[in-house]
């Protein structure tokens, strides 16, 4: 922010764990940076293939249209074209694909180019291929597409209107799903309440995390053997084998998924099966290998926002000590112009159906409607973060409302330690955390005893002062089965993650990942757990770069998102060093004459009798052993391979579908965060002037990591509620397609960032370690939060939306009565 | 002299020498990925705003998508492949790893080639002056708080 | 994204430039290339001749005018402005404008001429040229003309540059007892402007320009005094445009208060 700002403290953990000796807790240096920092890294658009075409899609200008014509013979003739591909042959070639809402939402059709309508403006209608990039992007401009327009769907209130046009002829209502959520006894509480609070809106605005790196694909096809081999950024592979598969009408083995490098994801680059099956269709219409890089403005418009989700008529039942019972609401769901990882939001919000808070009775009316806007995608905080900034505004209006103290009305609320593992009113299980002290940490960090003092101090330089609280939780290691609370006929349930580590024959650790990590540092915590149980270091351990579905050593579920990589990819890591070092310690034991496994121990790279350390077998003898001298073995050794393969299931169960109730994630990680800002009452504009954010993911492994993941996600979220929108205007065009006019922040426009941490380990797995990347949405709330308090001696405004631009700010303080319109309070 | 749609172009990267025919079109950053094979520069935006395609141009950090490559004739251009010599890390590259300043990689080479150009002409800058020269590097992952604390350690010397 | 199609010259003398310029229909001057290339890459405009000034050496130079004012050369960067010591003592404003615009990478190849030449109606330079009554220089094959700005500043991307011409460079008055200033609300910081002023002021008298609020430049002169300002911003009866960040509403209202703070900031 400004050129003053103070140097952020050093990070503060608030317990000293005793270090056990090992690697897990420790902040090992990254093994990926090497190659980063040099430029070497591999990301998908530095990968070439001899003859490669590049690829650039005719996209729709309109938001709603009918396509009448499509003429690509003057693109076919400009040098150097290769070919085109337009919907007719995708709907000719493939199925649609695979919808997860059930009839008659799941009835729509969903084709890799827009077939005979398009839906949003920047949908791809026709693929040109061509020699080099700048020239495909020549020839786009040679294909000939006319269309008719058609009435545009933009407002989610309103899509299901009786008489609005239908995005898809299938769906009526333009409604994908629909369904009503009652839990605890909302009557009763309504009943018992002291107070009631009704909120008419809030509203949660449309967004993304915009990773720098855009999503992307070069796909080659093998003719002889129809295997497809996609070296791509999709950080879901797969989901998106499990979408491409059927689609292409081909088994899942023939689509190979390869990535080593990918520039961030954050949820954005989990639907690029869409684009994906094109470039298949592409490389084996053209029989060479095609590159495909999104443009910032495709992906922007095209690709994948954050659901908007709107909240009406909420009610709040309050006790007059404080106490909130529940609330009651309807929401509305905007996925925009398809279903690709929808409606899975709309039940995925239920992992933290009470947020933070002891609240019992929660009655939900919930529609999804879909719009012609970009269709959306689990960006960071997947609908958790929606519903979590929900329950955020709602504690704090009400704390406004009943000119209640915002800090202890928290405390007196939130769920407590002791009451850890929670199980909240639809059967998830909170499995540990401490909220309270959060808080607590969160409050020290930005000098909340001083608060007043610079309340004033504010003030004496024609500023309004505020302070504002986020609380959040990540919940990760998601249970599939939460698919069959929106569509019953669905066959997912449960999770997994694949690891296999190896030890070669000159003793090479070696570990195969699942995963496809874009940042969060799998390469050296695997590195770090596998050390810690072979008793080796980090150094010792070679992970393989990346992603490779030939490794073999992935699942159904395999990828990186959703907040798991702590539990169910390093579960996998430990399960299956856990095997392999007791293969390692069985011909230690067979080899140095030992009675049993239990008689040896692993380290520094030997196996060694405990009772005569002396009597030690280095690890590459062993692998040698295995591999190239195994009739030293006795018989019953020989099915040791020292190539173990685990797969981690988490202990999931299947939900109660009637009920739609169940545990539906593992793990709850939680982050507090607190906001100081400082309005400027002429202009509001306002600035940041103080943060700090604590987190609790339970047990670290790298402790630096997991504060660099709290620093971007703050950072994100603040980002989001400042500036970051993606606003759209009457036609449907999107408004902030490029980062000039969607403001996402620079270095000077981050405030002081200040981190704590606290760790309560799961009791639920295998490390006691939490999933932990998706916390940092608290800023959403803790800027809203700090802004309404800022302005309460402006005529008490409320902040019920989730985007806050100065322009808003102002319209606040110009009017603070339009939004006190929204609140009433009914003192009983 | 007259207008042309291509020419031969010579430009010395991280001190080679290198000449190729280009078409006038061609930007920088497509010339440094795709014709010399320098992938290590990265493009993140259509509107010069990302900072990802940083790089030193006559001393100067540019964004190489907003210079065309034949504007590059006759001079000489740095990239993150030409920061260190082989397999050795500058100050900078080490100062990233050790205070983990990145996380996906995607923005680094840009960053770092801002902060080399800032150490070149200022040896001893303050936090201010450390996120005014990194100012046009977008971060998606990091908030910047380690990547300023790493430039500072850098410019110090105290790279562990 | 990528440019169309696109020829280009890299002239080594001024003559050559304008010759080019004028010998053929599309041709448009590259300067740093900050706005022109994002043009292009969008496709907004497609010239058919590049004539790349970067060569140039008599467009880069400052210089002290015989009065104590500035001679500016069109070419010079917005670095180059920043580090100019001659700059720094006639007409410190200009500096420090300079280096609120983006970023360094900008600055480094973005240049003055380039930035009053596009004449976005959010850029920072040309309310700062049209404040001080600055003086842009043009030339074309008949020969050179020097204009203020109320002449140079036609419309949103436009100019009296026309087709075969070329701004050489700007006269910057010597400061004489005026107090300059700049104030601005961007979207983040050094971001894009929501509104900008530029205000000089003068035994109490202000001169003020509003960017952002009209296709050009839009000068009010009045009192140096806040009330006085006030009511002159009002009597323009501004009629901004709405977009993304600010409702036509809001822009009216914070011209009027940025109009404020560059004089109070100029007269403190």
């Amino acid at each position: 922010m400004s050129e003053t700002t103070a140097a952020p403290d050093k990070p503060i953990t608030v317990e000293e764990q005793e270090v056990a000796p090992g690697f897990i807790g420790v902040n090992v240096p990254r093994k990926e940076d090497r190659r980063l920092v040099q430029g070497e890294g591999v990301f998908v658009d530095d990968v070439k293939r001899h003859g490669m075409a590049y690829v650039h899609f005719v996209r729709s200008p309109y938001a709603h249209a009918a396509i009448t014509r499509i003429d690509v013979s003057r693109a076919l003739e400009l040098d150097g074209v290769y070919g085109t591909l337009i919907g007719e042959e995708v709907a000719a070639e493939t199925d649609p694909f695979f919808q997860i809402a059930p009839p008659p939402g799941g009835d729509l059709k969903d084709y890799a180019l827009a077939v005979g309508r398009v839906r949003h403006v920047g949908e791809p209608v026709v693929a040109v291929a061509a020699a080099t990039r700048e020239l495909a992007r020549d020839a786009a401009d040679l294909v000939e597409v006319d269309y008719e327009p058609l009435e545009t769907v933009l407002d989610p209130e309103k899509a299901a209107d009786p008489g609005t046009a239908l995005l898809h002829d299938e769906v009526p209502r333009n409604t994908i799903w629909h369904g009503n959520f009652d839990y605890g006894d909302y009557d009763a509480a309504l009943a018992e309440a002291d107070k009631v609070v009704r909120i008419k809106r809030l509203h949660f605005h449309r967004f993304s995390s915009t990773p720098l790196e855009t999503s992307g694909a070069v796909v080659e096809y093998n003719r002889g053997t129809g295997q497809w081999t996609i070296h791509s950024n999709n950080q879901f592979p797969g989901f998106a084998i499990i979408m491409m598969g059927p689609a292409l009408k081909v088994g899942m083995d023939k689509l190979r998924f390869v990535s080593q490098d990918i520039g961030g994801g954050f949820g954005n680059k989990i639907c690029t099966h869409v684009q994906l099956v094109a470039m298949c269709l592409l490389a084996r219409k053209l029989n060479r290998a095609v590159n495909w890089t999104e443009w910032r403005t495709d992906q922007h418009t095209a690709n994948s926002h954050g659901n908007e989700r709107v909240f009406l008529d909420v009610e709040v039942p309050v006790k007059a000590d404080g106490t909130l019972l529940g609330f009651k609401t309807r929401m509305i769901d905007d996925c925009g112009a398809y279903t690709r990882y929808e409606p899975l939001g709309c039940i995925i919000w239920a992992q933290v159906t009470p947020g933070c808070y002891r609240w019992r009775h929660v009655r939900v009316d919930f529609t999804q409607v879909c719009t012609n806007k970009s269709p959306c995608g689990p960006n960071r905080g997947y609908s958790r973060m929606q519903h979590l900034w929900f329950t955020e505004r709602i504690i704090d209006i009400v704390a406004r409302e009943l000119e209640l103290d915002p800090v202890e009305i928290r405390k007196r609320n939130y769920i407590r330690a002791d009451e850890m593992p929670y199980e909240t009113p639809n059967g998830c299980v909170y499995d540990s955390g401490d909220y309270a002290r959060c808080l607590d940490e969160a409050l020290k960090l930005v000098g909340y005893e001083s608060i007043e003092e610079k309340r004033r101090d504010a003030e004496s330089r024609g500023k309004l002062l505020g302070f504002g609280i986020g609380s959040t939780l990540d919940s990760g290691t998601n249970n599939f089965g939460q698919s069959t609370l929106v569509n019953p006929e669905l066959q997912f349930s449960g999770n997994n993650e694949v690891a296999t580590v190896k030890l070669d024959i000159f003793g090479e650790i070696v570990v195969t990942l699942g995963t496809t990590p874009q940042g969060q540092s799998h390469e050296t915590t695997a590195a770090q757990v596998v050390a810690d149980i072979l008793h080796v270091s980090p150094g010792d351990v070679t992970v393989r770069a990346g992603h490779d579905s030939y490794w073999n050593s992935h699942a159904g579920f395999s990828g990186t998102y959703a907040s798991q990589f702590a539990v169910t990819g390093l579960g996998a890591v430990k399960g299956a060093t856990d095997k392999l070092a007791g293969e390692i310690k069985q011909i230690g034991a067979a080899v140095l004459g030992a009675d049993s496994t239990d008689e040896v121990e692993l380290e520094g790279g030997f196996v060694r009798r405990k009772d005569n350390p002396e009597a030690a077998l280095p690890f590459m003898a062993c692998g040698a052993i295995v591999n190239a001298n195994n009739a030293v073995l006795p018989l019953e050794l020989r099915e040791i391979t020292l190539n173990c393969r685990y797969v981690y299931v988490p202990p999931h169960q299947l939900p109660d579908k009637e009920r739609k109730y169940g545990n539906l994630t593992l793990t709850y990680a939680n982050q507090i965060h607190a906001c100081v800002v400082e309005v400027d009452p002429e202009t509001g504009v306002y600035e940041i002037v103080d943060y700090g954010a604590v987190d609790d993911c339970g047990t670290r492994i790298n402790p630096q990591i997991v504060e660099g993941q709290v620093q971007g996600a703050a950072a994100q979220s603040i980002g989001a509620a400042t500036h970051e929108t993606f606003l759209y205007d009457e036609d449907g065009n999107l408004l902030t397609p490029n980062f000039y006019d969607y403001h996402v922040p620079h270095a000077l426009d981050m405030p002081p960032l200040r981190t704590a941490s606290i760790e309560s380990p799961s009791p639920f797995t295998p490390l006691g370690a939490k999933g932990m990347g998706e916390g940092g949405g608290a800023g959403l709330s803790a800027v809203a939060s700090a802004l309404q308090d800022a302005l309460r001696g402006s005529g008490k405004p409320i902040v019920s939306d989730s985007s806050n631009p100065y322009h808003r700010v102002w319209e606040l303080l110009r009017n603070p009565e339009q939004s006190r319109e929204l609140v009433e309070v009914e003192n009983r | 002299m007259e207008p042309v749609a291509g020419q031969r172009i010579s430009v010395e990267v991280n001190g080679e020498r290198q000449e190729r025919d280009v078409e006038v079109r061609r930007l920088l950053v497509h010339f440094l990925r795709d014709d010399l094979d320098l992938t290590g520069t990265h493009v993140g935006c259509d509107t010069g705003n990302c900072g990802a395609c940083t790089v030193i141009v006559d001393g100067m950090a540019v964004k190489s998508c907003m210079m065309l490559a034949v504007q590059a004739d006759g001079s000489s251009v740095q990239t993150i492949e030409g920061l260190a010599p082989d397999d050795e890390l500058h100050a900078l590259q080490q100062a990233f790893s050790s205070f983990h300043a990145l996380q996906c990689g995607y923005c680094t080479p840009g960053m770092l080639m801002s902060a080399k150009h800032l150490l070149d002409h200022n040896p001893e800058p303050t936090e201010g002056e450390i996120r005014r020269a990194i100012q046009g590097n977008i971060c998606r992952c990091t908030g910047y708080v380690n990547i300023v604390e790493a430039i500072s350690a850098a410019a110090k010397g105290e790279v562990k | 994204m990528l440019l169309a199609p696109v020829e280009y010259a890299r002239p080594s003398s001024l003559d050559e430039a304008v010759r080019l310029l004028g010998a053929y229909d599309g041709a448009r001057a590259l300067a740093g290339g900050q706005t022109l290339t994002n043009v292009m890459k969008a496709r907004a405009a497609a010239p058919d001749v590049l004539v790349d000034l970067n060569d140039l050496a008599e467009l880069r130079a400052i210089s002290r005018s015989g009065d104590g004012g500035l001679e500016l050369g069109a070419m010079v960067t917005l670095s180059e402005l920043i580090r100019s010591p001659e700059v720094g003592e006639a007409r410190p404003i200009l500096a420090g404008v300079a280096s609120q615009i983006a970023d360094v990478q900008v600055r480094n190849r973005g240049t003055i001429g380039g930035n009053i030449c596009s004449n976005d109606p959010t850029n920072h330079l040309p309310p700062v040229v049209a404040a001080l009554g600055a003086t842009m220089t043009i030339r074309g094959e008949d020969g050179e003309r020097t204009i203020g700005a109320e002449e140079f500043f036609l419309g949103v991307y436009m100019t009296a540059v026309q087709p075969g011409e070329l701004l050489t460079r700007i006269a910057i008055p010597p400061a004489e007892g005026e107090r300059d200033a700049f104030a601005s609300v961007p979207i983040g910081k050094d971001g894009t402007c929501i509104v900008n002023a530029a205000a000089t002021v003068r035994d109490g008298q202000a001169r003020i320009a509003l960017g952002c609020v009209a296709a050009v430049p839009l000068l009010v002169t009045s009192a140096a005094e806040e009330a006085a300002v006030r009511q002159a911003v009002q009597d323009a009866q501004l009629d901004p445009p709405s977009d993304v960040h600010a409702s036509a509403d809001y822009r009216r209202h914070l011209a009027a208060v940025v109009a404020v703070r560059a004089v109070q900031e100029a007269t403190a």
